[in-house]
């Protein structure tokens, strides 16, 4: 996947590209991503946008006296079909992002259902996660995290962080993956790599001071720096 | 931009464009049906029922209830004409068991309708020409499509903007 830049103040942006890459990171450790929920919802929606492009065109044919009882029966079933979807979407999917199953040697088998949401104008990312064995035993986890850990000030996704999040907050991927789960803890201890994720307020004290001393001494180096860090 | 896409993603985005034409549509049919007329909201385009309607009203009908009075408002479509006729019911013969037949007439008109009808029609048959009895009005909000009838070149001046807006946009 090409590093896209994303407008960091956009919180659709934020998630949807977030949930693009939750996927594409589960998938690379040989999770089985299963698309059941997806093709319920095509499914669903498709049947319905077959029946109104079947009735315009009927309907564009015949005219209305010869189609009218077949029409009552065609705007029955699509607000049907469409209230099914509205329901799945609702009520089955919940914000489903991930869906599949691993099965390895240190796990066994396993599967995951992974769904986020965010609130209104605030940006931060909750994931619901439900993992269950062949036994029946079903763990449920509810987490979240600032957007700021896993976007740098561009707007560009850095993979690491936001795997190594996951890796540390859901033990089965820890398990599945343990060498992103042992780099959280390192992250974690150096101050230097924390710093930059922390948030924009405190990143703001950091900077106005060089800023300042900057175009107070030789407006030159502010330059530079920046040509360094594009 | 769309070439990144995963297939699945790529039919969910065109699922939900898909979505919002077939809804507008359907939800025009299931108007249709409710009311029972094919086309259940017209534009008034002449001015033959001032003071009661101007050009550029939007009217809802109604077609449940043949039994069509004397001062009731109606939409008719003579056959082979396709603009739909909005005016009152001045005259009514039959009714029963024999065919309901009207005769309509502009309130702004001097004559009644006998010459808008086809030749050597004299009265509008109830069940087949009539669209739909007028029960409500919004006045004023249809005049845009008289307008763009009125003159083509503002469709064109339209899609143009429309284009020019989806590129500017990137959405």
């Amino acid at each position: 996947m090409a590093a896209t830049k994303i407008a960091v103040y956009s919180i659709p942006d934020l998630k949807n590209n977030t949930d693009d890459a939750l996927p594409n990171y589960l998938t690379s450790l040989k999770f089985k991503q299963s698309h059941f929920l997806t093709d319920v919802r095509l499914a669903l929606g498709y049947s319905a946008v077959i029946i109104a492009a079947i009735t315009f065109y009927v309907d564009y044919k015949l005219g209305w006296d010869k189609t009218k009882s077949w029409t009552f029966w065609a705007v029955l079933i699509y607000f049907t079909l469409n209230g099914a979807l509205t329901f799945w979407i609702w009520d089955v999917e919940k914000g489903n992002v991930f869906a599949g199953e691993v099965d390895q040697p240190s796990v066994g088998r396993q599967s995951l259902s992974v769904a986020s949401s965010v609130a209104k104008h605030t940006p931060i990312y909750n994931v619901k996660v439900e993992c269950s064995n062949p036994e029946g035993e079903t763990k449920f986890l509810e987490f979240s995290s600032p957007f700021t850990r896993w976007y740098d000030v561009n707007g560009f996704f850095v993979a690491k962080p936001f795997q190594q999040w996951l890796a540390s907050e859901i033990p089965l991927i820890g398990q599945v993956d343990p060498k992103n789960k042992g780099g959280e803890a390192k992250a974690a201890a150096s101050a230097t790599e924390n710093s930059e994720i922390k948030g924009s307020v405190q990143q703001d004290r950091y900077d106005t001071p060089n800023r300042l001393v900057a175009n107070d001494a030789a407006p030159t180096s502010t330059r530079s720096r920046r040509g360094k860090k594009g | 931009m769309l070439g990144g896409l995963q297939p699945r993603q790529l039919l969910t985005q065109l699922l939900n464009f898909a979505l919002v034409l077939s809804t507008a549509f359907m939800l025009w049919k299931g108007l249709s049906v409710a009311t029972d007329s094919p086309s259940p909201i017209v534009v008034v385009l002449s001015g033959s029922m001032e003071p009661a309607f101007q050009r550029g009203d939007l009217l809802f009908l109604w077609n449940r209830g043949q039994n069509t009075q004397v001062g009731e408002i109606v939409v008719y479509k003579v056959k082979g004409k396709d603009i739909p006729i909005v005016h009152r019911v001045v005259r009514r013969y039959g009714g029963g068991d024999e065919p309901l037949q009207l005769l309509t007439k502009g309130d702004n008109n001097l004559a009644d309708d006998t010459e808008l009808y086809a030749r050597g029609q004299d009265y509008l048959t109830r069940s087949t020409d009539i669209i739909g009895s007028v029960v409500g009005y919004v006045p004023f909000v249809g005049y845009v499509t008289i307008l763009l009838s009125e003159h083509p070149w503002l469709k064109t001046v339209l899609l143009g903007l429309m284009g020019v807006m989806v590129v500017l946009q990137r959405e």
